[in-house]
């Protein structure tokens, strides 16, 4: 599939991580946000390796999985791999596509040379993880 | 009135000292005696009131005094709406600041505040030890000796009311060709001058908004961008009467306002010439003038507390002080007054209470019966409450109460629920109930939010833990008769209420 | 102003300021507010509305979830902001562990500090990574 940058744009604009996002910031994202493939059982990132890229599911299914364990399931509008972009350690999970899976993909030096030069998507990626690691410490309290 | 003792308060032993003759000083003087705690009251000034016998330069204060309003003069509401008057429970003793204005403003000229204060001390008779200047303190064991110009005072407590107003410069090369802000002349004397003014806060806003006729040039910079009081919905920022040379600035009126620092001053020639680094990035210039004048602000005049344990902290080198205005390091030591900065409650949306006469006057009050009880045995009444009587009792503070209205987010009135029922607590700092100890409880307060709009916000303590009720605002400011209120406070205090 | 100077020399020490030149570092000194708290001292309380950022400058804190210690925060180290940035009240108290001096940004004024201060901003996603990290390793 191909997507419009418009549509690409208003899929973003879903994601959490880019909720609030200023129209110019995701069009310029969008612009960014190359388009990749994956067939059923395909690895979109793997454990251990260093990432170089943001993936937001379009269309399909992942799975979350670490030491042969399953973590998580993922669905259209879901993102990975937001951590390695930004600080470029290894992976510390694997991603497998369930089925044929579409994802927009940034790369993590597109992604920086932005940052740079728009404050407001540093913020909203900061405002993306504040909410991660208060689902994870109200997970851990309950 | 009795005769008062031209020197009373020898040097001596007492229980208490109190070292200030300004509002703070005066305020927390008065409110000992009404509670008979023994103490002495040593100024270093020859006459009552504080800085206001000097300041504003522009002999007009930012703190109304309304002649007319909603309540009438002399009631504890009233209070609210008049800023200036010293506290007193007398009915003579109240409301003395609208007696000594002319009509002319609702903001008194400094020295309307000046006879105002030095009324209250007449009218009360408050005896004050004139001339007799604080030079260094040292410890006696648990005790305290206050070393001055009269001799040696001992003492178990003091309470400093010294202000916040030791003029501060700071470090620059060229700094002694740099004025300050005390230092300011008569008005005329700078007619078609260039002036460059450091500091954009109030004090630098009025010596620019006072000169704005005579000088030729003004230059107003410092490093962070001005902030006004209508922007930040609160005290802190630029007061709406000091805006026009923000306006003129926009006009091209002469004015120039730079988000910059400071790097130095020199001599070039017959001027002087200041060279500013950009902090927004603006351009650094360097730029003549023919008067350089710092009005950046004022530290408080510790001395050598700092030395004996007190902790500071800040560009106005405040006391750190518990919620009840103790030093937080050093027990013993108590400060009335400005200098009250130093325990800025719970900041909610940034906004501390307030260092100014209108709120801390409530503060000295509060200190004076927290240090009756703590340290004199003298505890104060606790007026019993009908159950039914509570939310609705809450409500009418939320509306009236002076205290609440003029400490926003900073004073509260507590209801406690003892064996026997609930009773009146009192007016207590806020901070005080959210993070201290006791039976359970309810505050009330008024806080404004982050959009400035004013609303009740209630705190109920159950079982040691405290929650926060915040209810609805009203266009009116009339919380009595609010059913959401009403409704709220009563679900809050479900089981309570018995 | 007293005393900017050491504080712009305290902060050029700090990760979160490191790429911060001496002129907007002094922009920055000027737009903190210092603050000082004794000992069991709430900075930050649970459930409670109208917080604000923190930095850390001096001395310990300790995070606290209905009275339970969870973690412990040291100099340079920066809390508040998750309770701007998703608009509700903080999760946990934060509590002075001794004699703590902290620099402050009022809530309703971090956005438009980090606006000023993009790379201020940038060091605190990375901080955030880190802490997700550390939670990741023994969460999912």
């Amino acid at each position: 599939m191909t997507m419009t940058v418009a549509e690409r744009a208003a899929l973003l604009s879903r994601v959490t991580l880019f909720a609030g996002l200023p129209e110019a910031s995701l069009q310029a994202l969008a612009e960014l946000a190359g388009e990749a493939e994956f067939g059923d059982g395909d690895a979109i990132v793997l454990q251990g390796q260093v990432g170089t890229g943001l993936f937001v599911i379009v269309a399909g299914a992942a799975r979350v999985v670490r030491g042969g364990e399953e973590l998580d399931r993922l669905g259209p509008g879901d993102y990975l791999g937001e951590l390695a972009v930004i600080d470029r350690m290894p992976r510390m999970a694997s991603v497998f596509a369930v089925g044929p899976t579409t994802c927009l993909a940034l790369a993590s030096w597109d992604l920086f040379r932005r940052v740079d030069g728009d404050p407001e998507l540093v913020h909203s990626l900061l405002r993306g993880l504040a909410l991660r690691v208060r689902h994870l410490s109200e997970h851990h309290s309950h | 009135m009795g005769e008062v003792d031209a020197r009373p308060f020898p040097p001596g032993d007492y229980p208490l000292v109190v070292v200030g003759s300004g509002p703070g000083g005066i305020q927390v003087s008065y409110s000992l005696r009404r509670l008979g705690v023994e103490h002495a009251l040593i100024s270093a000034d020859d006459a009552p009131g504080g800085m206001f016998r000097r300041f504003p330069f522009f002999q007009r204060l930012l703190s109304w005094t309304k002649p007319y309003a909603p309540v009438p003069r002399g009631s504890r509401a009233y209070e609210r709406y008049d800023w200036n008057s010293l506290i007193g429970e007398e009915p003579s003793h109240r409301a003395i600041q609208p007696e000594f204005m002319d009509g002319t403003s609702e903001f008194p000229s400094r020295p309307e505040m000046e006879a105002q204060l030095a009324e209250f001390v007449r009218r009360a008779a408050l005896p004050i030890r004139y001339g007799c200047l604080w030079e260094a303190t040292r410890r006696d064991g648990d005790r305290f000796v206050l070393e001055t110009s009269d001799g040696e005072y001992r003492c178990g407590l003091v309470v400093f009311a010294v202000g916040v107003a030791e003029p501060f410069t700071p470090e620059m090369p060229g700094r002694e060709l740099v004025a300050h802000y005390v230092d300011t002349r008569d008005p005329e004397t700078y007619a078609g001058r260039r002036l460059f003014i450091v500091g954009k806060q109030n004090s630098g806003f009025e010596l620019a908004s006072g000169l704005l006729h005579w000088a030729s040039r003004i230059v107003l910079a410092s490093p962070r961008p001005a902030k006004l009081s209508v922007e930040t919905n609160s005290l802190a920022g630029i007061r709406a009467r000091y805006v026009q040379p923000i306006e003129d600035r926009f006009m091209g009126g002469g004015v120039y306002i730079l988000n910059a620092s400071i790097e130095g001053v020199e001599r070039a020639g017959d001027v002087l010439r200041v060279r500013t680094r950009a902090t927004d990035g603006g351009m650094d210039l360097a730029i003549e003038a023919d008067e350089v004048i710092a009005a950046t602000g004022f530290v408080a005049p510790l001395r050598d507390l700092p030395a004996l344990g007190v902790a500071t902290f800040g560009p106005s080198r405040l006391p750190a002080q518990t919620p009840y205005w103790e030093s937080a390091s050093l027990a013993g030591i108590y400060f009335a007054g400005t200098i009250n900065m130093g325990s800025p409650g719970l900041k909610k949306n940034g906004v501390a209470g307030t260092g100014a006469v209108h709120g801390t006057r409530f503060n000295a009050r509060i200190l004076a019966r927290e240090i009756a009880e703590r340290h004199f045995g003298v505890v104060a009444p606790r007026p019993a409450l009908a159950p039914r009587d509570v939310v609705g009792y809450l409500l009418e503070e939320a509306t009236d109460a002076p205290e609440l209205w003029n400490q926003k987010g900073y004073l509260a009135r507590a209801v406690l629920f003892g064996a026997d029922g609930p009773y009146d607590e009192g007016i207590v700092p806020l901070q005080a109930f959210v993070d201290g100890s006791g039976p359970d409880g309810v505050a009330i307060g008024l806080e404004g939010d982050s959009e400035g709009v004013i609303r009740p916000a209630a705190y109920v303590r159950r079982k040691g833990a405290v929650s926060e009720v915040m209810l609805d605002p009203d266009p009116l400011n009339e919380f009595r008769g609010s059913s959401d209120g009403r409704a709220r406070l009563t679900a809050a205090l479900e089981g309570l209420l018995r | 102003m007293a005393g900017t100077e050491e504080l712009i020399d305290e902060l050029s020490d700090l990760a979160l300021f490191a790429d911060l030149a001496r002129p907007e570092l002094a922009g920055v000194a000027h737009t903190l507010e210092e603050e000082w708290y004794a000992d069991g001292q709430r900075i930050l309380r649970e459930g409670f509305s109208g917080t604000g950022f923190y930095i850390l400058l001096e001395g310990e804190v300790a995070v606290r979830i209905e009275g339970q210690e969870r973690a412990r925060l040291r100099r340079g180290a920066f809390f508040g902001e998750a309770a701007i940035l998703l608009g509700e009240p903080p999760g946990a108290d934060v509590v002075a562990a001794g004699r703590v001096r902290v620099v402050h940004v009022a809530g309703p004024a971090l956005h438009e500090f980090l606006m000023r201060h993009p790379n201020v901003m940038f060091r605190m996603l990375q901080e955030q990574t880190r802490r997700l990290r550390s939670a990741n390793r023994w969460a999912r």
